[in-house]
């Protein structure tokens, strides 16, 4: 796959319903700009839709189809009521905005060193095992090299970087594990924000690695 | 997809008995098309609850997934999406909302589960691709008949027992690359993959 794509497998076990909240996130803020990538997962959707029949089928119990219909009757007003908010998702709110509000740089950003600030929102993410970070390089500023101990979902919110990978501009998806050592540079005139789930701690590479440990972990 | 006109898709949209079916309960609450539907696709969602590790669980999963069919049935559009890869999404975010459900402690989580996981056709305008998802159904059924069964083997785990490649390579005792390569063969042929550069 592209290499500022999800790849293939990872759209198949999105589409499946098998990624955590928080990596369904990046998956969900790709697809919302991406439409090749929206395109492979509804041909993904409609292969689960073809597994589904494929596979062997469960008996129901008898009497179930009547408590589904006592349920709808005693629902009258639910569909209407769903056609309400489905209207309103027609000017649907981004689950980014959702989960953070409408401006990235008014956060609560902790300073960590030099250009980089750094905000842990694991705890929005309730009974999930990684870590969720929002990173934010100051425009024009560099990031100190590092490498990764486990699997590093990133997705770019705001501006841009760049390392010896390329450049990742906003909305661009990229995993990186224990080979990259990176050195990422905000690039642009913005602060560049991204979203990152993480598997493992990262390991510092640079001088100042045990310095700066709590970065990005 | 531009290659593709507009006819044989509508057409294509129009011959799907089960979205014929899934149109007359969105326009006329009509209970005997609700029942088919219930027929055909009831045993399908137990069997995928039962296979998901949802035993317990599985005949309420298939009510949820009944209840919510007719309540967003009136916003089903053929165009957009056939019956079938309509409705299993639909069972795929009432799996994912009824785990989390389950695992949720006291805090709530600010994001639905369907700001991450989207039902075709409700969230957006996108004409271009509607032609695009018909065909895609028909020509996945279509190739899925040729795949291989170990091609099958790996998919299934993923779609029905909700398994990442990782925990099907471990299962099956093969490294996570054959699992990936198995994939990668198997959606070349499905043509989800269009053009993938550096695999």
């Amino acid at each position: 796959m592209k290499p500022h794509h999800p790849d293939t497998t990872t759209l198949m076990e999105f589409s499946a319903g098998n990624l955590s909240e928080p990596h369904a996130l990046c998956i969900r803020l790709h697809l919302d700009k991406c439409a090749d990538c929206r395109s492979r997962v509804e041909t993904l959707d409609s292969l689960g839709a073809v597994m589904m029949e494929s596979q062997p089928q469960s008996e129901v119990s008898s009497g179930m189809f009547d408590t589904i219909l006592s349920r709808i009757d005693s629902d009258e007003g639910g569909a209407s009521k769903h056609a309400g908010t489905a209207a309103e998702s027609s000017g649907r709110i981004s689950p980014l905005v959702k989960l953070l509000g409408d401006d990235l740089n008014s956060l609560p950003w902790k300073r960590q060193l030099g250009d980089v600030s750094v905000l842990d929102i694991t705890d929005r993410f309730p009974g999930q095992n990684e870590q969720v970070v929002l990173q934010k390089l100051a425009a024009g500023g560099k990031a100190p090299s590092h490498t990764h101990r486990g699997e590093e979902t990133t997705i770019v919110l705001q501006g841009a970087f760049a390392d010896q990978k390329g450049v990742f501009n906003q909305w661009d998806f990229v995993v990186l594990n224990q080979e990259d050592d990176h050195k990422p540079v905000a690039v642009g005139c913005q602060d560049c924000i991204t979203l990152s789930v993480l598997s493992a701690p990262v390991k510092l590479t640079g001088r100042f690695g045990r310095l700066l440990n709590p970065f990005i972990r | 997809m531009s290659t593709l006109d507009k006819k044989p898709a509508q057409a294509e949209g129009r011959k799907d008995p089960w979205s014929q079916l899934l149109v007359k309960v969105g326009k006329n609450q009509d209970r005997e098309a609700y029942h088919a539907l219930f027929q055909h696709f009831g045993p399908q969602i137990k069997y995928y609850a039962m296979a998901n590790g949802m035993a317990n669980h599985a005949e309420e999963l298939v009510q949820e997934v009944f209840v919510s069919i007719w309540r967003r049935s009136c916003l089903y559009d053929w165009k957009k999406a056939a019956a079938s890869t309509w409705i299993f999404t639909i069972a795929r975010n009432q799996r994912i909302d009824m785990l989390r459900k389950m695992q949720r402690t006291s805090a709530e989580m600010p994001v639905e589960t369907e700001d991450l996981w989207q039902i075709p056709g409700e969230h957006e305008n996108e004409p271009v691709t509607s032609l695009h998802r018909l065909m895609s159904e028909r020509r996945v059924r279509d190739s899925l008949k040729h795949l291989p069964e170990e091609q099958i083997t790996v998919i299934a785990k993923v779609y029905m027992e909700s398994k990442s490649h990782q925990m099907v390579a471990d299962e099956l005792n093969i490294p996570l690359g054959t699992v990936k390569s198995r994939v990668r063969l198997a959606l070349n042929k499905l043509k989800v993959i269009l053009q993938d550069q550096n695999v």
